[in-house]
């Protein structure tokens, strides 16, 4: 699976590691996601998008259905944008919905 | 089961036919490759070849190859007789299109019981067949339901629409419309569901029939008891409503961007609102310059409670309004670079001489040509519309 996390000062910290994130794995990031929230033992997520240079509806939508699943409780960050994914956020506006900080630390140290 | 028997030994043949029939199969008989192509093409029903590997003209693994290059609209399980126990000739047999294989001298109970498997596989696949064949024509009366929902061509009320469509694969999840809306407004929008397929596409189809002014009242116009009795709802409620009408749910994300605008046909005077979509494009006439229309906007039913944008802009009579969606930025060439909305604006920049006819094939002909193909990863869709007062 493409998708790694790792515990870091109360984060998990959620790492992509495709350069693409679109219809062919969002559904798998999407349910990567779900089972970290339901088995997870920190709902404090940081997802590091370094990676991706391409994201289109379907990834926009496995982040979404995700803060949608958290329900407000606990926090969903995302970090190191490259700037094609900028665009599609700025796009789309997700900057009302995330918190998105340039590197995972400055996520983290975010409050 | 309709069987044919190649074999170029009389005796054996016969044989062969006798105890088949007596199974109860109806028996074909050749005496070689050639033969027996010709039965199978005048006998479309056989579904399983017994050949001899070794015969004169044509033999059995010849004949093999032949069936597999055919035009034979259905599959035809080929067994393999053979005297050739060594497992060289087995192994080159299954890969020259052979399904089974069957020792000399035969062995009846075993060709009943390989017989058997091969009518298994046969059944199998007819069925499957049978499946995607109703699913396709499934498909394609939704396609065609959905071609059916799109607006003709049109001039209304000084603003000509014209648009192009190209769904991707059978069925996408792009929409778009216009209509009057009163004596002097108009109301048109591009939209585009998340994902493709009958999900996207059911998706799309009710969002055409949300979005249509039916003279009672609707999600686009406000209806009174006294007069004016209506008034028509500005583009940024049309989208909070639809945001609070289909909020999309975690386990299925069914969500979609949309440009909304209303123009004002008399005087010129567009508002646009847009929920996570490409920047329509405004084609200024007089100094033939593209511009964005830019306003941010959540996409509908990502999360509830957003509100969206007005932005307002005046045409001068000529200016042109290019809607679209992402299908046409995204269009990957052969090498994986994207069409592009520098690409989009130049092109669109070279157009004020043209007609909206004559845009339109100029933008389909730029990205087929980049594209280098017919088949799109994702719907191709646009809606240009002129201000001619």
């Amino acid at each position: 699976m493409p998708f790694e996390s790792k515990s870091e000062a109360g984060y998990t910290i959620i790492s992509i590691d495709e350069t693409r994130l679109d219809a062919s794995i969002s559904e798998s990031f999407r349910v990567y996601l779900f089972d970290q929230i339901e088995n997870g033992s920190s709902n404090m997520m940081v997802i590091d998008l370094s990676l991706v240079r391409f994201m289109d509806s379907s990834g926009l939508g496995a982040l979404v259905a995700t803060l949608k699943k958290m329900g407000g409780e606990g926090s969903l960050k995302l970090a190191a944008a490259q700037p094609a994914v900028l665009d599609l956020f700025n796009l789309t506006s997700m900057d009302k919905l995330f918190t998105i900080l340039p590197t995972v630390t400055e996520a983290i140290e975010e409050k | 089961m309709d069987i044919l028997i190649v074999e170029d030994a009389r005796d054996q043949r016969m044989m062969l036919a006798v105890v088949l029939k007596k199974q109860g199969h109806r028996v074909f008989e050749a005496s070689d490759g050639y033969e027996a192509l010709n039965i199978l093409e005048s006998h479309p029903n056989i579904r399983i070849v017994i050949s001899d590997w070794m015969m004169p003209n044509m033999d059995g693994i010849a004949l093999c190859e032949a069936i597999r290059k055919s035009h034979i609209g259905c599959y035809v399980y080929f067994m393999l007789l053979t005297g050739k126990s060594d497992r060289q000739a087995v192994v080159e047999g299954i890969n020259r299109g052979a399904d089974d294989f069957i020792n000399k001298p035969i062995d009846f109970d075993e060709l009943s019981a390989r017989l058997n498997a091969g009518i298994r596989i046969i059944e199998l696949k007819a069925a499957l067949e049978n499946k995607i064949d109703t699913i396709e024509k499934d498909l394609a009366s939704a396609a065609e339901t959905q071609s059916r929902l799109l607006s003709e061509p049109a001039k209304i009320q000084h603003v000509d629409f014209n648009w192009y469509f190209k769904p991707s694969r059978f069925l996408g999840g792009d929409m778009f419309g216009y209509q009057a809306l009163d004596g002097e407004t108009l109301s048109f929008y591009q939209l585009d569901v998340a994902g493709h397929g009958i999900p996207s596409a059911l998706f799309s189809f009710s969002l055409n029939n949300i979005l249509r002014e039916n003279g009672s009242g609707s999600l686009v116009k406000e209806s009174f008891n006294d007069p004016p009795f209506y008034r028509v709802k500005s583009p940024d409620e049309v989208l909070v409503s639809l945001n609070e009408q289909f909020q999309a749910k975690p386990e299925a994300m069914l969500y979609f961007t949309i440009a909304y605008g209303v123009i004002n046909s008399r005087t010129g005077s567009v508002t646009i609102s847009q929920a996570g979509h490409p920047s329509p494009l405004w084609l200024k006439s007089h100094s033939k310059t593209v511009e964005k229309i830019s306003s941010g906007g959540v996409p509908i039913g990502m999360m509830p409670g957003m509100t969206y944008e007005n932005v307002t802009i005046q045409l001068q009579p000529g200016d042109r309004l290019f809607l679209y969606s992402d299908g046409v930025t995204e269009c990957e060439n052969s090498t994986g670079d994207m069409f592009g909305e520098e690409r989009l604006e130049s092109l669109l920049g070279n157009t004020f001489d043209n007609s909206i006819e004559a845009i339109i094939s100029r933008v389909d002909q730029s990205i087929h040509s980049w594209k280098g193909a017919d088949v799109f990863e994702d719907d191709v869709n646009f809606l240009v519309l002129e201000w001619q007062p």
